[in-house]
């Protein structure tokens, strides 16, 4: 694994950012591969030898082609998958399964279709044994914050995809977990929807600043929201290198977009995966 | 306020009933066979059936046998299924047992269950257990198999554990489908039973219905199908009602917002 500084002076010296916690590994990576059984007894390297260290507080994108295992990375972190090789630690304990300090928040939504909207985001606190009353208190004020105030008796069919996701972020964040493991949350919306969610994440996100590990094929999208992108090679999927993103926080997409460094950090990933013969990223 | 395309879409399922009685009249005036009674015949017949104690306690053991046989059914049919569709090899050591007993015709095993257990409640309560059990495993199978896994995986991260997923994730999502198999089970159990009856005759609508075959008492006899077909029509309308407030869910009630993102 390299890692390359696109600007040497990242974090220190940037503008002061509020309620910034002192940085102290939350995640650890550490010689993680992963094999899949394919059928007729062959066996498929997803990811190898990947070594990574995530901050506390730090809004990490791992960026890379389909199929280069980069899902699987956060399945693992997830607890979901259980590497082949390596462990990953959350707070320094060997992650060997999934749990409430570790929050995902799936492309496909997974909303659990039989409760509506209040009850999906009152779910995960309803199974840490909050009391009823006040499980929907802080449910009625996260889908305030999410945006979605008077929908709470909807049922998640009712809603499109870029609803369905603010409640499936708001039932993540309900049982606050250390952490935020989103996979390719955006990938399934619309364009417009895809930026105003990424206005909304990222307002949410600088408030309480969780560690966020987010997935993603879209350059733009990981320049704009994060500390550092993780830009993986082609399968078997190993880090090519680390670019820490050096832009003042909080960030507004409309200064961003003319601001060169934004326009340079873009130009210069897509060129690192140009590099590795990618050809599906798509802007 | 009803239009009168409304009320010719409401009374359809009456006019298709006058319609079939109609046919059936005309077809039995034009036959004059002492074994197909005319429809007005066999309705007048009904009352007669209805009001005898005998025939409703004999009625009322029929619906009985079927509740517990549907109920044992979908006891043991939805955790199976659901553990089938969840568990690959729970699936891999049921599927070719179920394959082989799906096409055997559960009635055609009365008679050995008559030999072993009696004539009496419990062979063909069996015996509807027996017919209802496979469509509900079936769909409950199809149902479990179905659940989104990344809908499970966030049930993990927030702290159930696997027999609470099973419980509070895979059988209610996968609650649809599981109630669509009870509805075909609900349709056999009326089938079985009166199937049940006609091998083991003791007792029940299928023994009514029989006896009075043999006895050349056709106008009681298709007041009998008339009964058991309005049985079978009463249920499904009851069980449709019960599912329709089960999965409300799965259909929308409000408009999409489209102004929405």
């Amino acid at each position: 694994m390299s890692v390359v500084s696109l600007r040497s002076d990242a974090q220190a010296g940037s503008e002061p950012l509020p309620a910034l916690k002192p940085a102290s590994a939350m995640i650890e990576i550490d010689h993680v591969s992963q094999r899949f059984q394919t059928s007729g007894r062959q066996s498929h390297l997803a990811l190898s030898d990947i070594n990574l260290t995530i901050d506390d507080g730090a809004f990490v994108s791992i960026l890379g082609p389909s199929g280069c295992g980069k899902s699987t990375l956060l399945y693992i972190v997830g607890g979901f998958v259980q590497p082949s090789d390596g462990a990953a630690k959350v707070k320094g304990k060997v992650i060997t399964g999934p749990g409430p300090d570790r929050g995902p928040v799936f492309q496909e939504f997974a909303l659990f279709p039989w409760k509506n909207v209040l009850g999906n985001v009152m779910y995960g606190l309803r199974q840490q044994g909050v009391k009823k009353a006040e499980a929907e208190a802080r449910g009625r004020k996260l889908l305030e914050m999410v945006g979605l105030k008077g929908y709470e008796n909807f049922y998640p069919k009712e809603l499109s995809g870029g609803m369905k996701q603010r409640v499936a972020i708001a039932r993540t964040l309900a049982y606050n977990p250390a952490v935020l493991l989103m996979d390719e949350p955006f990938g399934a919306l619309d364009a417009h929807t895809r930026t105003r969610l990424q206005n909304d994440l990222l307002t949410i996100w600088e408030r309480d600043r969780k560690t966020v590990l987010f997935v993603t094929h879209s350059v733009e999208e990981a320049v704009f929201l994060s500390d550092k992108v993780v830009v993986m090679t082609r399968s078997p999927g190993s880090i090519k290198v680390v670019v820490d993103i050096d832009l003042p926080r909080p960030r507004k997409r409309a200064e961003l977009l003319l601001d060169p460094r934004y326009q340079k950090y873009v130009v210069d990933i897509e060129k690192l995966i140009d590099d590795t013969g990618e050809d599906e990223i798509h802007a | 306020m009803i239009t009168p395309r409304a009320l010719l879409e409401k009374s359809a399922p009456l006019l298709a009933c006058i319609g079939l009685l109609c046919v059936w009249q005309v077809a039995s005036l034009t036959l004059q066979t002492e074994s197909f009674p005319t429809a007005l015949e066999a309705i007048r017949a009904i009352p007669s059936i209805l009001g005898d104690k005998e025939s409703l306690v004999n009625i009322g053991a029929s619906i009985r046998r079927m509740a517990i046989g549907l109920s044992l059914a979908v006891l043991f049919a939805i955790p199976l299924g659901l553990m089938m569709g969840r568990i690959k090899g729970v699936a891999s050591f049921f599927n070719p047992l179920l394959m082989i007993i799906y096409p055997v015709p559960k009635a055609a095993l009365m008679p050995i269950i008559m030999l072993w257990l009696g004539v009496g409640d419990v062979s063909k309560t069996l015996v509807i257990f027996l017919g209802v059990s496979l469509p509900i495993i079936y769909h409950s199978f199809q149902g479990g198999k179905a659940v989104e896994e990344k809908m499970l995986w966030s049930g993990a991260a927030m702290g159930l554990s696997a027999p609470q997923r099973m419980w509070r994730i895979v059988l209610p999502s996968a609650l649809p489908e599981i109630l669509t198999g009870c509805r075909t089970g609900l349709v056999l159990a009326l089938i079985t039973m009166v199937t049940s009856e006609m091998i083991a005759r003791q007792s029940g609508a299928g023994n009514i219905l029989f006896n009075a075959l043999d006895m050349a008492q056709y106008d009681t006899v298709f007041a009998m199908i008339m009964v058991i077909g309005a049985m079978g029509i009463l249920f499904d309308a009851a069980f449709e009602k019960l599912r329709g407030r089960l999965v409300r869910w799965s259909k929308p009630q409000h408009d999409m917002p489209l102004s929405f993102s």
